[in-house]
């Protein structure tokens, strides 16, 4: 049998709770708007640059004063592309193609506008800002029955506690939450029963986008920055908002978890019993993801066709 | 100084690229402009198309010369040089091979990924091909046999016996050419047929189409078959003009600027997919001769001219949803003769539509 030991199970935990601070605001998004959000990718990266170039130009090592700025950053990013370009589509009856088209076109904007403005800001910096190794210590070190557990996995835990709650209050207390889960479930009757559709998605996309960015600055105090950071993590995110049937925020956290385990332990076990190298830990990934969608049809079904599975959308 | 500018050679160049990148376009036209499919995995079908024909001629000619080193190793590499032209036979032989392996093993990939991907609803398509494509390219930059990350390369040229390097790539351009026009006179046959009203009725509802009795899925399935075939033809058809391959080639921002071919061009028009990928293809080109003499710049040409891209997709979205050559109605015998009857009568009313 495998050794399993603590490390690697807190390894795979830490990496759990960003993947669901990463994959939930997806879910949230197309659950309300039906779009599939390429852009969520770039949120991604600008929030894990949010930290470095304050780092870098301000010297604020606070990693809570960086998830602030990448919250604001990746919120107001996605209000703009909502505004702008999904909004109008949407209003002239634009299809999910359409939109996700679109989606891919900002996607490839803005990810090539985070690589032109680091051109000028290394030479401006005279620092290499291409790939950076983040590591504050805002929060201390702790050490648990000898289990030493760094400040990266605390922040996250931390973080993702706060966002469950924060989001768990929103969507089930207020009724900007009441009207957003109402546009979920149908837009057109939640128009005409009086809710400001745009602004309260609105409200919607500036949470999602600033979750996806503070799951960023996660990401980049546990792992690296990049300009691609995002782009790395696409596969992950779609296959767990695609496990969560992209309509499920509890399911899609599970899902998460689901796909870290399989792809931290899963791939310890394989590499040590098979000697399978562990760069091809992606294929675990997009196994799991074929699994769920060919086992398990309704939980990938979020719009799926009618001619297989005649069940009920909750 | 500028350097003199070779127009000729400028022109062979951008056609080998128009020709492959055509190919390209109008599969995905075929796929997303007729029947609705968000195919974001093109790049994984090119990719195999290039492999195929990358790892079957090299190893074929080492096979057949007896050598025994591995390909991507500098003797491999050397070996290949040295034997690569010696047979006419033999080159021409390997490029009809792949050409044809290329279309159904790249073929068969599309049709199988349908089996999961058909069950659930378009945008998980797109997901999954997306991810597909990331997955190959992880796969090919891991797996030692088609050299890793530094790829394969000395893919003999199917005209590499021509002594004469300009003359050979000229032939090639007009084999490429010819792919494309075979490609286009393809896709307009189905486009014009009953097969392709089917896929129309499947893109604009498809449950409509369900209850007129068309088997959804499978012609899907059949769609990303043809569709996943000629990207293979187009990948082949790479492999051997750059006579090297490696995995950075196959990245996702490749299928994104076949997309953006399509949607300048104008989605469901076959032409249209062509005028756009000529496009793109041409300022690509004039961009590689003009970048060596911008010098040193502040912002590398390329993430502008990429970030272009992405823009120019969302505005035509936007702005222009039909492209420069919107989708026309397909000319059916019955069209034809309503039209006609039409014209004879100047009566008001508009013609059946057969869709």
């Amino acid at each position: 049998m495998v050794n399993m030991d603590a490390y690697q199970v807190l390894t795979a935990v830490h990496i759990a709770l960003i993947y669901a601070v990463l994959a939930v605001p997806l879910t949230l998004s197309y659950k309300t708007t039906k779009i599939i959000n390429f852009v969520h990718i770039n949120f991604i990266t600008y929030g894990a640059y949010a930290a470095v170039l304050l780092y870098t130009f301000l010297g604020i090592d606070n990693v809570f004063v960086a998830i602030a700025a990448a919250f604001v950053i990746g919120g107001a990013m996605s209000v703009i592309d909502n505004v702008t370009v999904f909004e109008p589509l949407s209003r002239r009856g634009a299809n999910v193609v359409i939109l996700m088209i679109a989606s891919m076109g900002l996607w490839i904007f803005y990810k090539y506008l985070m690589y032109s403005v680091l051109d000028v800001l290394s030479r401006v910096a005279k620092a290499n800002l291409v790939s950076v190794l983040l590591r504050f210590e805002t929060l201390p070190r702790v050490v648990v029955n000898g289990m030493p557990i760094t400040s990266a996995f605390l922040t996250a835990a931390i973080t993702a506690a706060v966002l469950a709650l924060m989001l768990y209050f929103i969507l089930e207390k207020t009724a900007v939450g009441k009207a957003i889960r109402a546009i979920a479930d149908n837009p057109t009757l939640a128009e005409i029963s009086g809710i400001p559709r745009g602004r309260v998605v609105n409200v919607m996309w500036f949470m999602a986008g600033g979750m996806a960015a503070v799951g960023g600055v996660l990401w980049a105090i546990f792992a690296i920055a990049t300009p691609e950071v995002g782009d790395t993590l696409i596969l992950q995110v779609f296959a767990i908002a695609v496990i969560g049937g992209l309509t499920s925020l509890s399911r899609t956290a599970l899902g998460a978890f689901i796909i870290a385990f399989a792809e931290n332990l899963g791939m310890a076990f394989l590499n040590q019993v098979f000697g399978v190298p562990t760069s091809f830990k992606p294929f675990i990934t997009f196994s799991t993801l074929l699994i769920v969608i060919i086992a398990f049809p309704p939980l990938g079904a979020g719009g799926g066709l009618p001619y297989r599975f005649l069940r009920k959308r909750r | 100084m500028l350097p003199s500018f070779d127009v000729l050679g400028f022109l062979v160049s951008w056609g080998t690229f128009l020709g492959i990148y055509a190919i390209l376009a109008v599969s995905l036209n075929l796929e997303v402009g007729l029947t609705g499919m968000a195919n974001f995995g093109k790049v994984a079908f090119y990719g195999i198309g290039a492999y195929l024909a990358a790892s079957l001629s090299v190893y074929a000619v080492l096979a057949v010369y007896h050598v025994a080193a591995a390909p991507y190793t500098t003797e491999g590499i050397i070996a290949l040089g040295k034997y690569g032209g010696a047979s006419p036979a033999l080159d021409l032989g390997i490029f009809a091979a792949s050409l044809v392996l290329g279309f159904i093993i790249a073929g068969c990939v599309g049709y199988l990924l349908t089996y999961p991907t058909l069950r659930v609803g378009p945008a998980f398509l797109g997901i999954t091909l997306l991810a597909f494509g990331e997955l190959l390219r992880i796969f090919l930059l891991n797996y030692q046999p088609l050299g890793a990350s530094k790829g394969l390369s000395g893919i003999p040229h199917p005209f590499l016996w021509i002594p004469d390097p300009v003359l050979r790539e000229r032939l090639y351009v007009l084999v490429v050419l010819g792919f494309l026009a075979v490609t286009l006179w393809f896709a307009e046959r189905i486009t014009n047929s009953p097969f392709g009203r089917v896929l129309k009725a499947v893109r604009d509802d498809e449950v409509a189409a369900l209850c007129m009795g068309k088997h959804v899925p499978r012609v899907k399935a059949t769609v990303l078959f043809i569709g996943s075939g000629m990207a293979g033809v187009a990948g082949v058809l790479l492999a051997f003009y750059m006579s090297s391959v490696n995995p950075n080639m196959f990245v996702p921002a490749v299928t994104f600027n076949i997309w953006a071919m399509v949607i300048l061009g104008g989605m469901g028009n076959n032409k249209g997919a062509v005028v756009g990928a000529a496009i793109i293809t041409f300022v690509d080109r004039i961009l590689t001769f003009i970048t060596p003499n911008l010098g040193i710049t502040i912002i590398t040409p390329d993430y502008v001219r990429w970030m272009i891209v992405g823009i120019l997709i969302v505005l035509v979205l936007m702005f222009m949803p039909g492209g420069l050559v919107p989708e026309k109605p397909i000319k059916t015998p019955a069209w034809e003769a309503v039209e006609s009857l039409e014209k004879e009568s100047k009566e008001g009313g508009s013609g059946g539509d057969e869709a």
